[in-house]
């Protein structure tokens, strides 16, 4: 008598896949509530400094408290000329040059102005509360972002955060 | 009656929407949070007397030019990282007695008593303001006063010594740049910083509540108890973080 069962013709069960949509469903979902939004390619280049003991700015951003500005080197190489020290500034994605005796508009408190008014009424915090968020450049010239800052001023926005990025207890 | 079996949906293409889903949210999401030094701006008014001067003992000024050099406190820095520790010195050297032959801010010490008279010498102020009718500006700043009397007390209860220490009011941290300093070396004056704030706390923090700074402060981010807050008081009386960010000249 033989051992092994013969090979009568039966073909092997396929595996059942039926619970495969469940466990991408759970990795989709995990993927959903752990990560946030991208936000849109800033239309200059923007390498972040480190730092350690920030603020995470994720509650601010809930409450929709805080506006972004970037100050970097445009993508574009050809137009760096234009602008002061070859850094400009991108708000909501449109490329500012940054205030100085050539353009006497003062694009920041303009931008900020107009971004306040738009809130809806009821997320409304007073304007010395609502954060302005500066990502700039490792490079970038400090005076820039003091030039940020008095258009901020004039304003009364009064709230500045200068972004990094977190590098943990290092 | 004829059965006729009900036909399944056929569920097979089920992962593949699942997985399109998926896919598309890890391309368009991102796991980095923002992070960032938050730091109020100083409020425009027009002033008409010149400014009061302050001592030279109560400034700690870091200094750094359009080379990226350092200097703290007139002393050339090579290595950033040095300079928290100079915060340190700066916050610690006067702390437990005051010496007067040392270049950092002095300490007041005031007792339970005294606090209690001034909560009740302002409030007999307040009351007479507001009999009065005085200007709505001056009342309002009298009830801040009493309001900083008042954290006052109980972040001396909490402290439990018989007197609460308290570096000099004009005690404070300036940032002097220049315009062509990199962004690079005023985020790591701005990390030292902080750094330098957070050991200090942290130390007390241990010290007096078992636990270490950090572990408060993301808890009374999340759940705001009261207690919590009045731990976070308490330390930020000790140690004050007064930051000053001088706009550079041209």
């Amino acid at each position: 008598m033989s051992k092994f069962k013969k090979d009568d013709g039966k073909k092997l069960p396929g595996v059942n896949t039926a619970s495969l949509p469940d466990i991408v469903f759970m990795l989709l979902f995990f993927f959903m509530v752990a990560t946030t939004s991208k936000e849109v390619d800033p239309t200059v280049e923007v390498d972040q400094p480190t730092g350690t003991k920030t603020t995470d700015l994720t509650p601010y951003k809930q409450r929709s408290e805080i506006d972004f500005l970037y100050l970097g080197e445009p993508r574009n190489p050809a137009r760096s000329v234009d602008f002061k020290m070859g850094y400009a500034l991108s708000l909501d994605n449109v490329v500012q040059p940054t205030a100085d005796e050539l353009y006497s508009t003062n694009a920041v408190s303009q931008w900020k102005k107009d971004k306040f008014e738009q809130k809806p009424a009821k997320m409304k915090a007073p304007i010395e509360a609502v954060i302005t968020c500066v990502k700039a450049d490792k490079g970038a010239p400090s005076g820039l972002i003091f030039d940020i800052r008095k258009e901020l001023q004039n304003i009364d926005a009064l709230t500045i955060a200068y972004a990094v990025r977190d590098n943990g207890n290092i | 009656m004829a059965k006729r079996d009900i036909q399944e949906i056929n569920a097979g293409s089920m992962a593949d929407i699942a997985f399109l889903l998926l896919i598309f949210f890890l391309v368009t999401t991102t796991m980095d949070k923002d992070q960032a030094y938050i730091r109020n701006i100083p409020k425009k008014i027009e002033v008409t007397t010149p400014p009061i001067d302050v001592e030279q003992r109560n400034i700690l000024a870091i200094k750094a030019n359009n080379q990226n050099q350092l200097m703290v406190r007139n002393e050339i820095i090579g290595d950033p990282d040095k300079i928290s520790e100079k915060i340190v010195e700066f916050y610690r050297e006067n702390e437990k007695s005051n010496d007067v032959n040392n270049n950092s801010p002095m300490y007041t010490r005031v007792s339970m008593k005294e606090i209690e008279d001034n909560i009740k010498r302002i409030e007999i102020e307040a009351e007479s303001l507001e009999a009065q009718d005085a200007d709505a500006a001056m009342i309002e700043f009298k009830f801040n006063q009493l309001g900083e009397w008042e954290k006052k007390k109980n972040a001396l209860k909490l402290y439990g010594a018989n007197e609460l220490p308290e570096i000099h009011f004009q005690a404070n941290i300036r940032i002097e740049v220049q315009s062509q300093t990199q962004y690079s070396l005023f985020a790591k004056i701005q990390t030292e910083i902080e750094e330098a704030i957070f050991e200090l706390r942290d130390d007390e923090a241990k010290r007096i509540f078992g636990e270490s700074y950090g572990t408060i402060k993301t808890r009374y981010a999340s759940d705001e108890e009261p207690a919590d807050k009045s731990k976070l008081d308490l330390l930020d009386i000790l140690y004050p973080a007064r930051i000053i960010e001088v706009t550079p000249k041209n």
